[in-house]
């Protein structure tokens, strides 16, 4: 598949850094001269680069976690006392039919379970998980290893040689453009 | 207090990789050996299951009054085991101890494991193993629910839930570890971890994400690891069974858990380090910060066996006093002193640092507070229950070889699985080891 047909919008470029140094510049200069719409590959979640691109602002995740501990500790307080009341003939240790104190431990434990459970699915939505089907480029195992990588996955080609210039200019070691972005390993 | 010991770092990003994925699917003679030995023990120990579901539960030592026997004992201990991956992997990230960082995959999975293992109990001391869904809630036409004011049932749910989060947790940890095995490999091993690792590619905005989310699971796994073994206490401070019924079992058995799992881990860490040669990664550093971590908890401990004795004492009530004294002098008196010594004597020598980093003085006292865990469970449940209120029950329970079969099929199980994860899964979080390393700089940035 050519880069055109994949990329109607734009074309792949992708560059290359050995040394976070370099590509912390490359961010700063990116942004400097208003060009947006790259990702940042990186072997381990480094504060500089996470400090770059997103300036402070937290994870959404944050509130996929509180969702779930409110539907948790809804759930435990209506499961418990829902089936008390249904079964309200019968009482064992003659506490209240809803008795807050013992169901108090149920409602923890379902906050936290719900809590946990609703922050995974917060973390796969927004992670875009799994990402099998993400783009070739983004795919680069040298990455997992001691690489980073700064990538345009539909970069508007008349910013194309500003782009390439620039990520070479900030110590890219290497730059690739269209279809070449993708990255084969060798003797794989 | 961080020990004194420095921490020895991998020279690279791409050594850290190395070092720590060279060991996979590769088993080495000692390897093969222990897990054929857990192997053989799950056998032993379904094959003495298989006699007990066909002969009942009548083939077990239970005689009443003591109808909760080892099971239970080994049931409270694993899931103590369990504290401690927990603790170091969540607890110690919120409060940003760098030591953990070469310890909490290893700690992970051993309370996943662990837990695993305990979670096998309950269905054994069942008898009736098939009606194990009576636990749950579920809907059905007698309107029958299960009884929420119960601490049994709270513990139902403290513990799934405990499961549950704990293997999400450890698998969240793996995943960016996953996606480094397989750029580092090829073929069949390549696409199958390239399925576990969920497409990971160390994107701004999977890490960006993948950060947040860390945090939270951290922050809901402290109160959950403290209440979990506080829930498991209640099993028997909430009946009025003298020596069961105090206040001071959620806090005394939480100190007993982190414990007994600290010791653990130092158990099962030291031959592994050894073995795989990963003194870059886990080192005296951490054993000592870790058997500082058992030492407190010692204290704690011993603090509280105290306290016992003197609130019997105090209280003049002659039950209460009398099940204490009885537990120190009567029938029972070996296993009270065993875990006297092993809980509280032995890892003294802990004090003296050139002990606590002697590899041979560590592995061994580690063996001895497990040993005295143990028997801490079986003086609480067994001598309890043996010697009620009522002296015409007053018995002595002693395990019947398939209980004790049973109990080395726990271990064996355990091991199975903690062996498998050896071969097969980064025992050192790479991702996170390579957060110490100082990264690859050209010289504009100063590494932090």
């Amino acid at each position: 598949v050519s880069s055109a047909i994949a990329n109607p919008a734009g074309i792949r470029i992708k560059g290359i850094y050995a040394h976070l140094d370099c590509l912390l510049t490359g961010i700063e200069r990116l942004k400097r001269e208003g060009i947006t719409g790259f990702q940042v590959l990186s072997p381990i979640p480094r504060h500089e680069i996470l400090d770059a691109m997103y300036e402070g602002r937290p994870s959404p995740v944050r509130w996929w976690t509180l969702a779930g501990g409110v539907t948790g500790i809804t759930l435990g307080f209506l499961v418990t006392s829902l089936t008390s009341i249904q079964w309200e003939m019968i009482n064992p240790g003659g506490k209240p039919n809803v008795a807050l104190p013992p169901y108090a431990v149920i409602m923890f434990e379902a906050t936290i379970l719900f809590g946990a459970v609703f922050t995974l699915l917060g973390l796969i939505v927004h992670c875009g998980l799994p990402g099998w089907w993400l783009d070739g480029a983004l795919q680069d195992p040298r990455v997992t290893d001691d690489k980073f990588g700064i990538v345009f996955l539909r970069a508007n080609t008349k910013d194309e040689k500003r782009i390439m210039d620039l990520l070479r200019n900030t110590g890219a070691v290497e730059v690739t453009r269209g279809d070449d972005t993708l990255y084969e390993v060798p003797n794989a | 207090v961080e020990g004194t010991i420095e921490a020895n770092r991998p020279s690279s990003y791409g050594a850290a990789n190395r070092d720590i994925i060279r060991v996979l699917l590769r088993p080495t003679w000692g390897w093969t050996v222990l897990f054929l030995i857990s192997a053989l023990c799950v056998a032993w120990g379904g094959y003495c299951w298989y006699n007990q579901l066909i002969w009942g539960l009548g083939i077990a030592a239970y005689n009443p009054p003591v109808m909760w026997g080892i099971y239970i004992v080994t049931f409270v201990f694993w899931v103590g085991i369990g504290h401690a991956g927990t603790l170091i992997s969540a607890i110690l990230f919120l409060v940003r101890s760098r030591w953990r960082t070469g310890v909490y995959r290893a700690s992970e999975a051993m309370t996943v494991f662990a837990v695993m293992t305990a979670l096998l109990f309950p269905v054994l001391h069942l008898g009736r193993a098939w009606q194990v869904y009576w636990f749950f809630p579920y809907p059905n036409q007698r309107y029958l629910w299960m009884n929420f004011k119960s601490p049994l049932m709270w513990d139902v749910f403290a513990i799934s839930t405990y499961f549950t989060f704990s293997a999400v947790f450890f698998f969240v940890g793996l995943v960016p570890d996953l996606a480094i095995v397989r750029d580092h490999s090829t073929g069949l091993v390549k696409k199958l971890y390239g399925l576990l690792s969920f497409g990971w590619h160390g994107t701004n905005k999977q890490w960006h994400n993948y950060m947040g989310a860390y945090g939270f699971f951290a922050a809901l796994a402290a109160p959950l690891v403290l209440s979990v073994h506080s829930v498991v206490s209640w099993d028997f401070a909430m009946a009025v069974t003298a020596g069961w019924h105090s206040t001071i079992l959620p806090p005394y058995f939480v100190a007993g858990a982190i414990f007994s799992g600290c010791a653990m881990v130092i158990t099962l860490l030291l031959p592994m380090t050894y073995a795989y040669g990963w003194k870059d990664y886990v080192n005296m550093w951490h054993f000592d910060n870790l058997a500082k971590m058992c030492l407190l908890t010692s204290g704690l401990l011993t603090y509280a066996y105290g306290v016992e004795y003197f609130v019997g004492w105090y209280s003049q009530n002659p039950f209460e006093w009398g099940i204490f004294y009885w537990r120190a002098t009567g029938e029972y008196a070996w296993a009270f002193w065993t875990m006297v010594i092993c809980n509280c004597v032995i890892p003294l020598v802990w004090y003296h640092p050139a002990w606590r980093t002697n590899p041979y003085i560590l592995f061994v006292v580690s063996i001895f507070i497990n040993i005295g865990m143990w028997f801490e469970r079986f003086n609480i449940v067994i001598s309890s229950l043996a010697h009620n209120f009522d002296p015409a029950t007053w018995t002595y329970y002693m395990p019947s070889p398939t209980e004790w079969g049973i109990m080395l099929g726990s271990f064996g199980w355990f091991g199975f699985w903690f062996t498998l994860f050896l071969q097969t899964l980064p025992a050192v979080a790479i991702a996170e080891i390579k957060e110490m390393v100082a990264p690859p700089v050209k010289g504009a940035l100063e590494a932090k």
